[in-house]
């Protein structure tokens, strides 16, 4: 899985330092087991002297300790606030989102995802974003609690009913990312599944452009059959 | 030592029979072994519905399991292997073990820890009385919304609310009856320098448990007064919150993982002094460390909600609190493998599943590391990699951990020992299936961003090598924890016979015959250090010199 946005990417330096902290936790403990299981195990024999470590070895011990955690908060802190940081759209983006970040309201309801662009329209399931444009989206529930989570491209967030979450990224190329949602929601959870695409600025505009125009004709369609009293 | 007479009684005749005279006898032995027990049926049941996920799971877009089905196994599965298993396994031994190590001739509240008992099985019938009841559908932690009546109408979560919190409020009963007992009833010269570690965790576990026990009934009673009275407290809009029953719910869970990862660590360190042969290498390190896992620990629940709208210092808050743990988890393994370092290891089946259990511990807490970062937990959390920490974690702390717990006082509670080929067979296969069930999950979850608690996975999403591998393992799981517990079955008949002090312990439960009697002591010593029994091994060995060598110069013949 690569990273395809700023922060995705300090997430991703940031989980390689996890994995190995994870391991020299992991190496060092269980060599140790190993280590004192083989070379002391004997059925018999004399007991052992009966020794006991005083404070000092604790002490110590517990100042490696110590140090190991302070570097992996440290290390955390710092590419936890990385990835924190919004990017600006770069040249390649959506000219209308230099100065602000594209808003698009998400809103997770069992199980299904609807995303609202700032010119009205909407679509379900799948978000069209500008490429090289950064996108905040603001997360809504109407329902239980959801996770928005496209791993290549954005942290992952609750939609809470009754809360605003938001999440931002700038997608560094145009392609299609598949996400899901992450928090058990109920019966179709498995299915409550999301895809981004990520298109030039121009397909963008004319997505939303097309999009709009759709819904509209829908709506004129069944307000006309509601009319004619085809529809009751 | 006192001079006063005491009163001897060797045996009472019973006048019911021995079955009906164990459920229903407040000795605080009896409510042990029966807790001890029903908590071993449970991790079978437990393991049964873990078993049926993983088969669901064990090829992409499989319809084995309906969703409904597949979510009301999650939903058992965790009630089952946490309020039925893994609690009631750690306070049952507590509650065997603890009086009988401080040299307390019973509890201080005998009554109070029966009624825990009885609530908590209580709880156990209410969740499992499927022909009334639709099991919940709500997931492990039942978050609201979605446990509210709006979106499960059906009386599955009332059930599982209802069995939970009287198995919780049982807990509490008993943590409170061990408290008492602890502060009130150690033997002459017991002082707290000198209670043995696991009595000592009894009493931080039984503290932990009053406070995280009580706000988790809080918040049962809050989500079924929403359920049933229309109530607002987690409905969003009407003044309620849906992150309220999170951080609520969070507190109790993350201090239930603490209490499983303290009751196996308190019984390793007793475990392993006993199997090297020298005391354990800083005491005041590992009881130290043990009360600040519980402190700490506990307020560290924020981890799991990383990913929810709280401010960004709270999450900072989360992660330096887990963090912080691994000084004293550090400490806790270093004091323990430097106390095999230098001794005289017998590896029996105890010290084996005690040296797993670390080793598995070790796996789930050192991946915990990285999901208690900030931004990796924005990658990682509540996918399988997610899982299979957790599962290493308390899996390693209460199958791995239980079972060396088990073999070890297995002796005092019966009168017999478990098999130790049954043992060690059971070991290396438990092994084999925890790698192959959850270190796929990690790759997975980690790699792949799989979702956990989901009834299927699609293909062509990458993930499918690694679910058919997990749900063999789990097979292989299964098989391990199997063949424990028909060891334990078959050597409650078979096993060969023990005596009061089978391993040569340290503290003074070996003290007492194997089975005790009612009163647990005939007479008590005086406890002049840490390691009372073998004060007394020493006294008698001594004692028996010095008759030999009057023996022998008695019959010299006078010059």
């Amino acid at each position: 899985m690569a990273p395809h946005s700023p922060g995705t990417d300090q997430i991703d330096t940031l989980l390689w330092i996890g994995f190995v902290a994870a391991a020299i936790v992991i190496v060092a403990i269980n060599g140790a087991l190993i280590y004192a299981l083989r070379r002391y195990r004997s059925e018999r024999g004399d007991e052992p002297r009966q020794i006991r470590g005083g404070r000092g070895t604790q002490l110590r011990v517990g100042a490696v300790l110590t140090g190991f955690a302070a570097i992996v908060l440290v290390l955390s802190l710092i590419f936890t606030d990385k990835a924190r940081e919004i990017p600006t759209t770069g040249s390649a983006g959506l000219a209308a989102a230099k100065s602000a970040p594209l808003k698009i309201e998400t809103t997770g309801q069992q199980w299904l995802w609807r995303y609202d662009y700032p010119n009205g329209a909407f679509s379900y399931y799948k978000l069209v974003v500008p490429v090289d444009t950064t996108v905040e989206l603001d997360l809504i529930s109407t329902d239980v609690i959801h996770t928005w989570d496209v791993p290549e491209l954005a942290p992952k967030r609750d939609a809470v009913p009754g809360k605003t979450n938001h999440v931002v990224f700038r997608a560094d190329e145009e392609g299609t990312f598949d996400g899901q949602s992450a928090t058990f929601s109920g019966q179709a959870y498995a299915a409550m599944r999301t895809e981004v695409d990520v298109v030039s600025p121009a397909e963008y505009e004319a997505f939303v452009k097309q999009q709009k125009a759709d819904i509209q004709a829908a709506q004129d369609r069944v307000v006309g059959l509601i009319e004619k009293g085809e529809v009751p | 030592m006192s001079a006063n007479p005491e009163v001897v009684v060797d045996g009472f005749p019973r006048r019911r029979p021995h079955w009906i005279e164990v459920v229903t006898s407040a000795d605080h032995k009896d409510v042990g072994r029966v807790m001890i027990g029903a908590a071993l049926g449970f991790l079978f049941i437990a393991l049964v519905e873990f078993l049926l996920m993983r088969l669901q799971l064990a090829i992409p877009d499989n319809s084995l399991l309906t969703p409904v089905t597949f979510n009301r196994m999650l939903s058992l599965y965790g009630a089952t292997a946490i309020f039925l298993f893994a609690l009631p396994l750690c306070l049952g031994l507590y509650y065997y073990l603890a009086p009988l190590q401080v040299g307390a001739r019973g509890t201080a509240l005998p009554r109070v820890g029966q009624l825990g008992l009885w609530l908590y099985l209580a709880g156990a019938t209410v969740l499992y009385a499927g022909f009334l009841f639709t099991p919940s559908e709500a997931g492990v932690n039942p978050l609201a919304p979605l446990s509210e009546l709006a979106f499960l109408s059906n009386n599955g979560v009332d059930a599982w609310a209802v069995s939970s919190g009287l198995a919780t409020l049982g807990f509490v009963l008993i943590a409170i009856n061990l408290v008492a007992t602890l502060r009130r009833m150690r033997a002459p010269g017991m002082a707290w320098r000198r209670v043995p570690v696991f009595a000592w965790a009894a009493a931080v576990s039984s503290w932990l448990l009053i406070v995280v026990g009580t706000v988790m009934l809080a918040a049962i009673t809050m989500l079924l007064i929403d359920r049933n009275f229309d109530g607002i407290f987690f409905a969003d809009g009407s003044g309620g919150a849906p992150l309220l029953w999170a951080h609520m719910s969070w507190i109790f869970y993350t201090g239930t993982y603490m209490l499983i990862l303290i009751t196996a660590l308190a019984a390793i360190a007793e475990i392993v002094p006993v199997f090297a042969r020298k005391p354990l290498f800083n005491r005041n390190a590992v009881t130290g460390s043990l009360l600040a896992i519980a402190v700490i620990g506990t307020l560290a629940w924020m981890q799991n909600m990383l990913t929810a709208p709280i401010g960004i210092g709270w999450m900072y808050f989360a992660m330096i609190m887990s963090l912080a743990l691994i000084v004293p988890f550090g400490l806790i393994v270093f004091n323990l493998i430097a106390t095999m370092i230098g001794g005289t290891l017998r590896m029996r089946a105890p010290l084996l599943f005690a040296a797993g259990a670390v080793s598995m511990i070790s796996i789930g807490l050192g991946a915990e590391i990285s999901h208690s970062m900030v931004a990796v937990a924005w990658r990682l959390h509540n996918t399988t990699d997610a899982t299979a920490a957790t599962h290493f974690a308390l899996v390693g702390g209460a199958v791995f951990g239980g079972f060396a717990a088990l073999h070890y006082w297995f002796p005092k509670l019966t009168g017999r020992t478990m098999g130790e080929f049954l043992g060690r067979a059971s070991f290396w296969t438990l092994v084999a299936g925890m790698l192959l069930t959850f270190v796929p999950l990690f790759i997975s979850g980690g790699d792949h961003g799989q979702v956990a608690d989901a009834y299927k996975y699609f293909s062509g999403t990458g993930v499918s090598t690694e679910n058919l591998i997990a749900s063999i393992g789990a097979f292989v799981l299964a098989i391990g924890i199997i063949l424990t517990l028909v060891n334990a079955i078959a050597s409650l008949g078979n096993g060969g016979r023990a005596g009061h002090d089978h391993w040569g312990g340290n503290s003074l439960e070996w003290f007492a015959l194997s089975p005790p009697e009612p009163h647990n002591f005939d007479v008590l010593p005086d406890v002049r250090s840490d390691r009372p029994m073998r004060d007394i091994r020493e006294a008698v060995a001594h004692r028996s010199r010095r008759a030999a060598k009057e023996a022998a110069r008695e019959s010299q013949p006078v010059a």
